[in-house]
């Protein structure tokens, strides 16, 4: 790493290597992978999807319903009673007869594009400190999140648009901590539909195109004259590029951010929920260069009535997630795009106040799909109730492992130096998840 | 009162003897290698937990932790512990438990004495787990040794050097074959004094008064003028805050950690206190220990926002007990890092979990000054005087209703959520109306103490409203958020239910957490400075220790503390510090580029009273602050960093002083001072950026956008990106917009197109435009206005460099 280094020595204070240019370039020095993957759509259910309902189906539940067998009294956030069986019958779906709730029969049909690892587990029951786990894999919130790591990893590919958006996202997910500015999410609320009114600053509300071009001439050639008689300086001149380029992102990104200027099918395919929005943009953004999406959605926190809610708020989920994994496929895009789906936690197999399930950390489902990794097979299991992960079990340090090798990237050698060490993801953990990868 | 659960101890049963070396070759050596080697191996350069298992040495000498196979007694062999699964904190391999009849396998294979039968290559005797230096060892390291006014080194060029400094700085360019850059010329020095001292460029004016005088004094007197200002404090104080993590929210805003109503006041402290120059050493030690130091101000409590204010973690009383001690000693933690890093360059929080791998900082050094956070507890302090029995009673009851009428919201209405709820809320009320008449009756004597409280015992609110003061929510009242010595304490009596408890008073040790887990508690260590550091006794006897431990980064560490301060100060200077890893002067830090000049002058300040306004003068005095910042292209080849400082590095404006210029060369800059902090990007905020409000949870784009260092941690120095979105904020922004319409306003009187250009110059950038400007402004005006040219000169590169 002694080159990074010395770049980051440069960046530090103000001096070459840290132009506007510079993002281009990834900064990882280490040993490449096989893996061909480019780019991350992350989908995050805040809150903590239920995996006993969605992917991991568990007859047990029926049989044992309002019991507590020995097993089930984990320690979660609250108080819990007995065993709740789902309210949703499973179909084996897909080549392989992957099993999946009939609740989601979208994904169900695209099943053999994705990994569904069962045996998800975590190291804390509440939503903070999970998330941020999740997204940096710590609970400190001081790290960057994985979106600004492979930022800084891979650099941008397009220097027109940020290589790291968060949409829908809060805390965590978008944070940079100390890795350089320029990778840290851009967090943009899709519901606000405009790009102008998404982003901050995009546009300019006072000049035309070509009133502002002319003034940015105008600018442009007082640096040129400054810079000449200054000496010809790196930094002033990575300063006009980033100008320009900045120029130019006005209109890429007003172009990039608006779903509008998707045909009435794809629109349609994807749903116009904010979650549907969020997914049709997060494609927009990865087939223009950018290297990391993270879709938020909403409140997935189901304490209570849980049938209900996701009577009402699984299909437009369900439609969503398979028609971008659908969307990607048919523009030939899914073999380069890591589609990452889950929750900061799971739910438990035993009701809270009757009808809800609470946090579960122990055992829980989140998928991969696209990006090199394997399609039609679910990794692991948790134990007969779905509370805990049990077999082939995988915490978010393997998973970020796992993902960030089927970018190319050695998790132990993508490392930043600060405050006296060698930062990772994947801190002192971690190995990759060799069944999921194809 | 920390639950202890003591790793579980196993005994083996139905063992049977096998002594024989195929046992090993068969049912051992295979699981090793296909389950451990990735990461137990020699070859690694770190193996993890600096454990080998490829080696007979590295199995028989274990990790960082000791001994992972004890032959003879599976019970007490770490590595049987790992893999059966049955801690939740030691569990190998991560990617699941093995088969039941390969963890019996290692039990009888321990318990038949551990059979290894490998013989390692010459040398693998050695184990390779990382090991940092000994402490009698890191004695001898550069930045611990002794500091003292040093001889300056000889020099050829006898006319160059204006004092010691440049005697240093040029004797390592001529070393190199290098000669130092020309002089400046007078409106970029005084353009950089300007920006370096207050923070904002000079106007025109100015500029041409120091320009015009020609007396050798004219430099001498500017920095004394500019030091003068009020807006010095504002500017060093900036920096200042950088490097104490200064925020006034948390990264999350849950109950248990809000919004911190006056941390305000902590900036204004310092500002005050750089302005009127209080000894570094001093300065430091009010914001440790104020409350402990019998000639502090009542005032200088606020200085206690440095601890006071600090990032700290939800803690759900929900949780067991483990986890909420995990948290609780995440926020020691914290303290920890800023404290060392930030006053000592020291990487202290790289022990938590083992001895650091590099330096001479035993883990015990670190849980040695976790007890004195654990011993220090946040409060909002009263500013005016209170009797001390009062205060501290005041200051536990306090803390004390925090936690019940939290806990009672928490659990009020969500009666299910914890077994038997509406009891546990009815005694926490219960205590919640003891304390409130006890507190009552302090109304005639203290009133303000008595209306703090109130929040606290109204009708309780629904869960998540009322209660919670949301970020911007600062408040005039006469406190400040400090410390005092208190004890905390988990409780985890209440299997349901954790407590934080607090002993006003006392003060309590912590023992080493091994790997960092509370879980997993060793052996006590006593409240005490850094090993390396220390001259004879190093223990803390008064109360928490904050005072001594103060005391001793000044008497003990006064040479590291020095060199660091002084380091930062330099690097405020020139832009790059003559260490460039300003918080990390160990082995993983970059060398100094000057360690005899760092030296003499660490020691010259010491000399000077600690005083920083005797630093900033002295650097500002020498040469080589004075020369030009051309880029010159044999030494750009050379030495592109600046490394030997060749030049002045130019640089982009931090956003601070990019704001600051730009409100005041548009003329709309609000000095007012001091006070409660104002959204940095409201449009109807013209106050200097300083007082932004400086949100952990949701720190403004624009100071992020600009580099902002996160202020959840202590900053060695701030990047100095650019990026297309700051650029986008200078195309499009209102900000800039409203700059350029304001000033275009405010000229449009001026008679003539030429006079009318030349005022845009001179407010806007300082000077006057040659010809060839004039005339690309006159192409520019025959088909735009005013605002747009007032917008291109504040676009362009001049308007943010520092020259």
């Amino acid at each position: 790493m002694a080159l990074a280094r010395r770049e980051l020595i440069q960046a530090a204070f103000g001096l070459l290597g840290n132009l506007g240019i510079s993002s281009a370039m990834g900064h990882y020095a280490g040993q490449r992978t096989p893996g061909k993957a480019k780019r991350v759509i992350s989908l995050f259910l805040a809150g903590g999807p239920s995996q006993v309902d969605l992917f991991d189906p568990k007859p047990l539940l029926v049989k044992y319903q309002g019991q507590r067998p020995g097993g089930v009294d984990l320690r979660t956030e609250r108080q819990t009673g007995g065993l709740m069986p789902s309210a949703f019958s499973f179909s084996k779906r897909g080549r392989n007869g992957v099993d999946v709730s009939d609740i989601l029969p979208k994904l169900g049909g695209v099943i053999d594009e994705i990994s569904v690892i069962r045996s998800m587990y975590s190291f804390n029951p509440t939503h903070t400190p999970a998330s941020s786990l999740y997204h940096t894999g710590t609970i400190l919130a001081n790290r960057p999140s994985i979106g600004s790591w492979i930022s800084y990893g891979l650099g941008a590919e397009n220097q027109n648009l940020p290589s790291f958006v968060a949409l829908n996202s809060a805390g965590p997910a978008a944070r940079s901590a100390f890795l350089p500015a320029e990778h840290q999410g851009m967090p943009l609320n899709v519901a606000d539909g405009e790009p102008e009114k998404m982003i901050p600053n995009l546009r300019n509300k006072k000049l035309e195109a070509g009133a502002q071009r002319r003034q940015l001439d105008a600018v442009q050639a007082l640096n040129r004259r400054f810079g000449e008689s200054f000496g010809g300086d790196d930094y002033l001149n990575g300063r006009i590029a980033s100008m320009e380029a900045a120029y130019r992102m006005q209109f890429e990104a007003t172009d990039a951010f608006d779903v509008r200027k998707e045909t009435a099918e794809t629109r349609a395919l994807y749903g116009e929920t904010p979650f549907g929005n969020g997914c049709l943009l997060a494609r927009r953004l990865v087939e223009r260069g950018v290297r990391f999406v993270n879709v938020g959605s909403g409140d997935w926190d189901d304490h209570k009535d849980i049938e209900a809610a996701y009577k009402k708020k699984i299909p437009a989920m369900d439609q969503a997630a398979a028609a971008l994994l659908t969307d990607l496929k048919r523009r030939g895009m899914l073999e380069e795009t890591i589609v990452v789906w889950g929750g900061e936690f799971g739910r438990t197999p035993v009701s809270e106040s009757g009808t809800g399930r609470d946090h579960n950390p122990y055992g829980f489902t989140m998928w991969v799909a696209g990006g090199g990794f394997r399609g039609g097979i679910a990794h692991g299991a948790t134990d007969e109730f779905g509370f805990k992960a049990v077999e082939n079990r995988v915490s978010i340090h393997d998973l970020h492992a796992t993902m960030l090798w089927a970018l190319g990237l050695e998790h132990t050698q993508l490392t930043y130096r600060y405050a006296g060490r060698d930062f990772r993801l994947t801190d002192v953990f971690g190995s990759v998840v060799r069944g999921i990868l194809a | 009162m920390l639950r202890i659960s003591w790793l579980a101890i196993v005994m083996a049963g139905g063992l049977w003897a096998q002594k024989d070396s195929a046992f090993f070759e068969t049912k051992i050596r295979p699981v090793l290698a296909s389950q451990c080697f990735a990461c137990h191996a020699a070859k690694l350069k770190a193996p993890m937990g600096g454990l080998v298992l490829d080696t007979k040495a590295g199995l028989a000498a274990g990790g960082v932790n000791g001994a992972v196979v004890v032959a003879g007694k599976p019970g007490e062999s770490r590595l049987l512990t790992a893999l059966r699964y049955t801690d939740p904190h030691l569990q190998m391999p991560p990617a699941g438990k093995l088969a039941e009849v390969v963890v019996k396998d290692f039990e009888a294979w321990i318990a038949a004495g551990a059979v290894d039968p490998r013989t390692d290559p010459a040398g693998g005797e050695k184990s390779s787990a990382l090991k940092g230096m000994a402490v009698e060892e890191g004695r001898r390291w550069w930045a611990f040794q002794p500091i003292a006014v040093g001889a300056a080194p000889a020099v050829k060029n006898r006319t160059w050097a204006r004092g010691k400094i440049d005697e240093f700085v040029l004797a390592k360019l001529e070393a190199a074959g290098f000669a130092p850059s020309g002089a400046a010329d007078k409106r970029t020095l005084v353009r950089r004094a300007y920006l370096n001292l207050v923070g904002f460029k000079p106007t025109y004016e100015e500029v041409e008064a120091f320009a015009a005088d020609a007396s050798p004094e004219a430099w001498p007197k500017l920095i004394d003028k500019l030091q003068a200002l009020p807006q010095y404090g504002e500017r060093w104080g900036r920096h200042w805050m950088d490097v104490a993590r200064y925020g006034e929210d948390n990264s999350t805003a849950e109950a248990t950690n809000q919004p911190y109503p006056y941390a305000w006041r902590y900036r204004d402290w310092i500002i005050e206190a750089m302005n009127r120059d209080v000894p570094y050493d001093r300065f430091v030690k009010l914001q440790l220990a104020a409350d402990l130091m019998p000639d502090a101000a009542r005032g200088d409590l606020r200085a206690l926002g440095y601890l006071g204010a600090a990032p700290v973690y939800h803690k759900d009383q929900r949780l067991s007990a483990d986890v909420i001690g995990g948290f609780l000693a995440d926020d020691w933690d914290e303290r920890i890092d800023a404290v060392t890093r930030g006053l000592l360059g020291m990487t202290v929080a790289c022990a938590r979990c083992h001895d650091h791998k590099f330096d001479p900082i035993p883990t015990k050094d670190y849980y040695g000054l976790a007890g004195v956070f654990a011993s220090t507890a946040r409060t909002e302090r009263p500013l005016f005087d209170v009797e001390p029995a009062v205060e501290a009673r005041y200051l536990w009851v306090q803390r004390r209703l925090i936690d019940l009428r939290y806990s009672a919201n928490l659990l009020t209405g969500e009666a299910s959520t914890v077994v038997g709820s509406e009891q546990r809320v009815a005694k926490w009320k219960a205590e919640i109306e003891v304390l409130k008449e006890e507190m009552l009756g302090l109304q005639a004597r203290y009133p303000q103490l008595v209306k703090s409280l109130e929040r606290y015992w109204t009708p309780p609110a629904p869960r998540g409203d009322g209660q919670r003061r949301r970020g911007g929510t600062a408040s005039t009242e006469p406190f400040a958020n400090a410390v005092y010595d208190a004890a905390q304490y988990v409780d985890g009596s209440d299997a349901h239910y954790t407590f934080l408890v607090y002993q006003p008073g006392e003060s309590r040790d912590v023992p080493v957490f091994r790997n960092g887990n509370v879980a997993t508690p060793g052996e006590m260590v006593p409240r005490r400075f850094l090993s390396v550091l220390t001259r004879g006794e190093s223990r803390f006897g008064k109360g928490s220790g904050r005072l001594e431990l103060a005391e001793r980064i000044f008497s003990d560490g006064a040479a590291l503390a020095a060199r660091v301060i002084v380091n930062r100060v330099w690097g405020w200077h020139f832009g790059r510090p003559l260490v460039a890893t300003a918080s990390d002067f160990g082995v993983q830090g970059e060398a100094p580029t000057h360690p005899e000049l760092l030296t003499h002058l660490a020691a010259e300040f010491v000399a000077h009273g600690w005083s920083l306004r005797w630093l900033n003068r002295e650097i500002m005095l020498s040469a080589a602050y004075r020369q030009a910042s051309r880029p010159r292209p044999e030494m750009m080849k050379a030495d592109p960093t600046n490394a030997l400082v060749w030049r002045m590095a130019p640089r982009r404006m931090d956003i601070e002083s990019y704001r600051d210029s730009l409100l005041r060369v548009t003329g709309r800059l609000d000095h007012t001072m001091y006070g409660p902090s104002v959204d940095v990007e409201a449009p109807e905020n013209l106050r200097r950026t300083v007082y932004g409000r400086v949100s952990r949870n949701r720190l403004s784009p624009l100071l992020k956008n600009y580099d902002f260092p996160d202020p959840m941690q202590s900053s060695g120095g701030r990047d100095l990106t650019t990026t297309s979105l700051q650029q986008l904020f200078v195309l499009n922004s209102p900000f800039l917009q409203d700059a350029a319409a304001a000033v275009a306003k405010a000229i449009e009187g001026v008679p003539t197109e030429g006079r009318r250009i030349r005022e845009l110059y001179r407010r806007l950038l300082s000077r006057d435009p040659d010809a060839a400007e004039m005339a690309l402004a006159g192409r520019f005006l025959a088909g735009g206005t005013l605002e747009q040219y007032a917008q291109v000169l504040l676009s362009t590169n001049e308007e943010i460099l520092w020259p």
